[in-house]
């Protein structure tokens, strides 16, 4: 059931919940596993819709909004929707420096994030 | 089916002999009663010494084979008792011992043991003594061993009750456990000598490889080395002197090859540029984007730079930094493959009138100390990190410095850095630093912010690259 280390899926009829299980996302492995494990997921779907919760993690890398870009152009491109929620005052401060929160679609918590995708 | 042993065919005038064993480890037990049944002997066995003398009472045995280690009665006990039974003390008695102490041995011939096998044994080894010790049968007339031995032992005299045939039976048995064990002891050694041979050859293999890795690693130093060299050509040079102006960087890169780099330098008679540059990420994949980002933020007028451009008469004109971002922004285009981006805060000072035109492309705000004494000040322009999303216009915004106006760039390694409770210095103390040294010279102000920023991270250090660059403007 449970395939993937880095990430805990789900679904809600068509949305791709991802739950980030790791606390820290610092190290470039953790990074190229979480990457490796999104693809993996999305396969070859173009452009579903996902809803990726960060409640789990409380330390997170720059690098890793280079990962959420990457993965947002590849959503967007097949006109699939990428939001984000439960992410923490700290790390929300890491997408305000450089704007990205204006880029992404962030939420407080997964129930609010779900029903913005009507 | 394994052929029982000749000489007990020929000692039991049938197939088989009667044998009994005292063993109180019921696998011990259980797998020597198999071997003897296998060899098509009749078996019985006590689990200690009282429990096997009750059996042989009831029916004699032709042969005992007894542990020493039991409870309720000993192996010697049981031998002894056996011994001084007038019905029994013919029958052959062995004793399976560690024989770890000559004492073993004294306790055996007083216990009246006829033989003696050494645990762990092979039970072919067992059937074999058994063969040889009924083939010789104890005279039931030798009363011999009703004299006194005397023997003397480590020191101590032992004086122990004995016949002469089961002395002799003893001592060759324990002769011959003698030369097994030292015919197990010499395979033994040619297997060490073997394992020794197998180990210095995988010693040698090792050496080798170790040998390769060493080189390998020395490849990737002197690699490492001339990167971080390539690296440090981005930085300012070391005579760089831009009139009307008093500069100041450090740079702390927290691994051999930063994704941080910094320049200042004069754009034309008028002009200097200065940026701060950030890759997301370190190491090699992200230095070498670094030095290639650098190749473009050069202000020597070329086919690369981003920063200066000649007219067709050759004159040649600055670069607004909203279009540099926005060039740079085209030519990193989203790297689907890595996931790298790069923040920059760009600006070019006029130096004559002091205005400042900068551009931020995702990056930390940039500070500015004016020099009437007012609260120190964070300016930025919104816009995304460059190679982060396809075809953004970059904007720019103006600030008027004032004679005295210092402007701080600064990497996200400086307010970001964490202490050992991982809690960020964060913008306010960053200020509060700055501010601090205001009165102090630019090298001292951004020095104090370094050493602020070291001291908040101890004991573990930064874990990112760390760059500072203060900028006076003093017309």
């Amino acid at each position: 059931m449970d395939q993937f280390r880095r990430i805990q899926t789900g679904k809600k009829g068509d949305i791709h919940l991802v739950l980030l299980k790791d606390k820290k996302i610092l190290d470039d492995t953790v990074l190229d596993e979480i990457r490796t494990e999104l693809t993996q997921l999305i396969g070859k779907a173009s452009g579903p819709d996902m809803l990726l919760d960060f409640a789990n993690v409380e330390f997170m890398s720059s690098a890793m909004l280079g990962l959420l870009g990457q993965l947002h152009r590849k959503i967007t491109k097949g006109q699939g929707r990428l939001k984000m929620c439960g992410i923490r005052p700290e790390i929300l401060t890491v997408f305000k420096i450089t704007n990205l929160d204006k880029l992404f679609s962030i939420h407080k918590d997964a129930p609010t994030a779900l029903a913005t995708f009507t | 089916m394994a052929q029982a042993p000749e000489g007990i065919v020929a000692a039991a005038n049938a197939t088989g002999v009667d044998v009994l064993i005292a063993e109180d480890s019921r696998i011990q037990a259980k797998m020597l009663q198999k071997r003897l049944l296998d060899a098509g002997h009749t078996v019985r066995w006590g689990e200690n010494g009282a429990l096997a003398l009750a059996l042989a009472r009831e029916r004699r045995p032709d042969i005992i084979v007894s542990d020493i280690e039991m409870p309720e009665m000993t192996g010697y006990e049981f031998c002894k008792a056996v011994k001084t039974d007038p019905a029994l003390r013919t029958v052959p008695f062995i004793l399976l011992s560690t024989l770890s102490d000559p004492i073993d041995i004294i306790r055996g011939l007083d216990a009246g043991a006829d033989n003696y096998v050494t645990k762990p044994y092979e039970p072919d080894y067992l059937l074999g003594r058994m063969e040889s010790l009924l083939a010789t049968p104890l005279a039931a007339a030798d009363d011999s061993g009703d004299a006194m031995l005397e023997v003397t032992l480590a020191g101590q005299k032992f004086r122990v009750r004995a016949g002469r045939q089961q002395v002799l039976n003893l001592l060759v048995s324990t002769f011959e456990n003698a030369v097994s064990k030292n015919q197990e002891l010499v395979v033994a050694n040619q297997e060490l000598s073997v394992a020794r041979d197998d180990l210095q050859k995988s010693n040698e293999e090792l050496t080798t490889l170790n040998a390769e890795i060493s080189r390998i690693n020395a490849h990737m130093v002197r690699d490492l080395k001339a990167a971080a060299k390539v690296q440090r050509s981005l930085l300012p040079a070391d005579d760089v002197e831009i009139p009307a102006t008093s500069i100041a960087w450090k740079y702390v890169p927290c691994q051999s090859l930063a994704g941080d780099f910094l320049n200042v330098f004069p754009l034309d008679d008028e002009h200097a540029g200065l940026f701060v540059v950030d890759v997301s990420g370190h190491g090699v994949p992200s230095s070498l984007m670094a030095v290639t980002v650098g190749r473009f933020l050069t202000p020597k007028v070329s086919d690369s730079s981003l920063l200066v451009r000649q007219a067709t008469d050759g004159r040649v004109s600055v670069v607004p930094p909203a279009e540099v971002a926005t060039q740079l922004n085209k030519i990193f285009q989203a790297d689907e493959f890595s996931g790298l981006y790069f923040t920059l805060l760009y600006g070019v000072l006029h130096l004559p009138t002091g205005r400042f035109d900068y551009c931020s492309g995702g990056h930390p705000a940039l500070v500015r100390v004016p020099a009437s004494g007012g609260d120190v000040e964070f300016h930025t322009t919104e816009s995304f990190p460059i190679a982060f999303v396809p075809d953004v216009e970059y904007s720019q915004s103006s600030l008027q410095l004032a004679p005295g106006d210092r402007l701080f760039l600064y990497s996200d390694g400086v307010p970001e850095a964490m202490d050992k409770d991982r809690n960020p210095y964060g913008d306010d103390a960053m200020a509060a630093c700055i501010a601090a040294s205001r009165a102090a010279s630019i090298d001292v102000g951004v020095s104090t912010l370094l050493e602020a920023v070291e001291n908040w991270c101890v004991p573990n250090g930064p874990l990112d690259d760390v760059s500072i660059l203060g900028v006076e403007w003093r017309p």
